[in-house]
């Protein structure tokens, strides 16, 4: 599976897309949406580049009540890197004095493989924002995400088909006291997904982000082994939402959660698209429901026989 | 009613089109059309007899003739495009040199099947024709030939493309086809349902997967080069919810009459690929709400239909550009029109028939015989 839609709500705003805005009549309150600057990855030649929309944006908006950006596809995004997309909303952030929230890369299959979207250090985007509240990205290649400090920070999410262990170790050693809400697509290895439960350990201890409430590991390969490491880490106590979904979890990972310290202060635990046998759903179900916890056990997956005897298992996002 | 032409219906007796073409007839209140076998043409027994008006439809998948088309009774084999295309044509023209000698019409120009069947012919006179296609190395009698995979990475090297559709020249409804894009560092991807077992014979499964790196995706285009391929930029298409969305139009007579949006979460829309039939109205919702006009889209297919005025009815595959602000033609195909059960648009004059029904309403026009709908004097407010 790939991703196929484009973000319709971000930062609770509906998303509007600037050129389509831009050919109506009226513009709606620059505060009222979330505003999406696309341009094409595969240029034709008449499409306008990214960085001739966002002057548009700029000069046509009033940015000091923008609270939030989406930034679709740039051009040739499977060989140019978000820098200079980084660089413009840095720029900006004279102009872009209410600026809450950030997206970078909303990008479908049509417009690029999610392993082929090229970004950036993108921790300069927090420098430069301090009442930046929520960031989302999309794509692991050339991502980077050095130990930060960032007062204001409530969401981070990372969506990749394979993220890098130097990010993941990155976001965990970072200093985000206000950070409620990480949600990590950790991918496969084939995709650069080298990470291991290891490098989450300043995550997993509870000694980072004394505010998380909410804790997606998402879309891994080794789903299994996050579980586990997940079923005696201290910070889940604080959670009320985690999400273990999109990846390769089967009975062996679920049984160690179950196994692990109670879970049934959650509110919610989400291990949509797995590979759960009906017997461990029901216990899942059984153990955590009674307590009120909402377990989400959508999109069931099969493993693939390929006929020579090997069995393929998949996450959510790859490609 | 007065008695319309006396209709020949070329195509598998047992098939479903020439079923749906009977049953359109019937409900016009006409008699139905003889039905002459492809296997009868294919083997020289064809006949036809004076005032006759013979309608060409497709061979279908039927074992014997297929066999006999490009020697392989398998339908799942992708190979034999070209054998297939030779021996096809060359039947078309002969049934219709047969066909003339008696002194019976032929519905369309069978020179235009010949174009329709080769896809780097149809992109050709689509382009001279002004309608909107995607960029292509191998368009027109003057294209590029792509002799395997080295041919193709220097295609698109010279153009520019990074991303293109590699589809069998002479192939249908996704055989063969292949969604491939490259970038820099040597990535290689393809998108194909076409599969390749161990003795290296292709096959289409009904599994969309994907291949990557030059050596696996160039081994794929290496078996595919002999049967002649037709390259053309892969357009990122507009999306419909999640999925990827394009639609099939029929024109005929010149109009558009029908339309179906197809929506896949690959870029190989064909419903037997796991794509799905999309909302047309949310469609038209989507490309006025980008400022444009649905008219405008059925226009582009309409002039895609025009470049093929000697034949009555074709399957124009639309392809709207992300964000629906712009479209192109994606294929034309001569026998586009199997898309059960779904009646006319409005406005199209073909409102309630199915594109059987709405090709029977033409034929009678064309021949010049009132239709139940045409009688009287227009007198409807």
């Amino acid at each position: 599976m790939t991703i196929g839609a484009y973000l319709e709500e971000f930062h609770g705003l509906p998303v509007l897309d600037f050129a389509d805005a831009a050919s109506a009549d009226a513009l709606p309150d620059a505060a009222a949406v979330a505003w999406r600057v696309s341009g094409a990855t595969y240029r034709d030649g008449d499409d306008p580049e990214w960085g001739g929309l966002f002057e548009d944006f700029l000069k046509t908006v009033d940015t000091h009540r923008v609270r939030a950006i989406v930034v679709g596809g740039w051009e040739d995004a499977y060989d140019t890197s978000s820098a200079a997309i980084v660089t413009a909303l840095i720029a900006a952030n004279d102009r872009l004095t209410g600026l809450e929230a950030v997206f970078l890369g909303d990008m479908t299959v049509e417009d690029c493989e999610i392993s082929w979207i090229v970004q950036s250090d993108v921790t300069p985007l927090l420098a430069a924002y301090p009442a930046l509240r929520e960031l989302g990205v999309r794509g692991g290649s050339g991502l980077a995400f050095p130990s930060v400090r960032h007062a204001g920070l409530e969401t981070l999410v990372v969506e990749t088909g394979g993220l890098g262990a130097e990010v993941v170790r990155g976001i965990a050693g970072s200093d985000l006291p206000a950070l409620e809400r990480l949600e990590l697509w950790l991918g496969t290895d084939e995709y650069g997904g080298d990470s291991s439960p290891a490098d989450l350990a300043p995550l997993l201890s509870g000694e980072a982000f004394p505010a998380l409430r909410s804790l997606g590991l998402c879309n891994s390969v080794i789903e299994d082994q996050v579980a586990a490491a997940v079923a005696s880490a201290p910070v889940v106590a604080r959670l009320d939402r985690l999400d273990l979904s999109m990846g390769v979890l089967t009975d062996e990972g679920a049984a160690a959660l179950l196994d692990g310290q109670p879970l049934t202060h959650l509110r919610e635990l989400d291990l949509a698209h797995h590979y759960l046998s009906e017997a461990m759903r029901e216990r899942l179900t059984a153990a955590l429901a009674p307590h009120g916890v909402r377990v989400v056990l959508d999109d069931p997956q099969e493993p693939e026989d390929d006929g020579d005897g090997d069995v393929w298992r998949y996450v959510a996002v790859a490609e | 009613m007065t008695a319309g032409p006396r209709l020949v219906v070329v195509g598998d007796p047992a098939g479903r089109r020439v079923a749906f073409f009977q049953d359109a007839l019937r409900a016009a209140g006409l008699p139905g059309a003889r039905t002459v076998g492809w296997l009868d043409v294919l083997r020289g027994r064809a006949r036809f007899a004076a005032g006759e008006t013979v309608r060409v439809d497709s061979p279908g998948e039927v074992p014997e003739v297929d066999r006999l088309l490009r020697d392989t009774d398998d339908p799942a084999r992708v190979e034999g495009g070209r054998l297939w295309y030779e021996r096809f044509t060359a039947a078309v023209a002969g049934l219709a040199t047969e066909a003339r000698r008696a002194g019976a019409v032929l519905v369309d120009d069978p020179a235009e099947t010949a174009v329709l069947f080769d896809k780097r012919l149809t992109h050709g006179r689509l382009a001279a024709a002004g309608v909107p296609v995607p960029a292509s190395p191998t368009s027109g009698p003057g294209g590029a030939p792509v002799r395997g995979w080295d041919d193709l990475v220097a295609l698109m090297a010279a153009a520019g493309l990074r991303r293109v559709f590699v589809k069998p020249a002479h192939g249908s409804s996704a055989s063969g086809v292949l969604a491939l894009e490259t970038a820099g560092g040597d990535r290689v991807q393809a998108t194909t349902s076409v599969e390749r077992d161990g003795s290296g014979r292709l096959f289409n499964s009904l599994r969309v997967r994907r291949y990557t790196g030059a050596r696996e995706v160039g081994a794929l285009v290496d078996a595919l080069a002999p049967d002649g391929l037709h390259v053309e930029r892969w357009l990122p298409k507009a999306m419909q919810g999640d999925r990827a969305a394009d639609l099939r139009v029929v024109v005929t007579g010149g109009r558009a009459t029908h339309a179906v949006v197809r929506t896949s979460r690959t870029p190989l829309t064909n419903l037997h690929l796991g794509g799905a039939r999309g909302d047309l109205p949310a469609v038209r919702a989507a490309i006025a709400a980008a400022g444009g006009r649905w008219e405008d889209a059925l226009a582009v297919c309409e002039r895609a239909a025009a470049a093929f005025p000697g034949t009555r009815c074709v399957g124009v595959d639309l392809l709207p550009g992300a964000g629906w602000r712009r479209f192109a033609v994606g294929e034309v195909n001569a026998f586009g029109d199997l898309l059960p059960g779904l009646t006319g648009l409005p406005g199209s004059g073909a409102e309630g028939l199915d594109t059987y029904g709405a090709q029977v309403a033409d034929l009678l026009r064309a021949a010049g015989t009132p239709t139940s709908s045409t009688t009287g004097t227009s007198t409807a407010p």
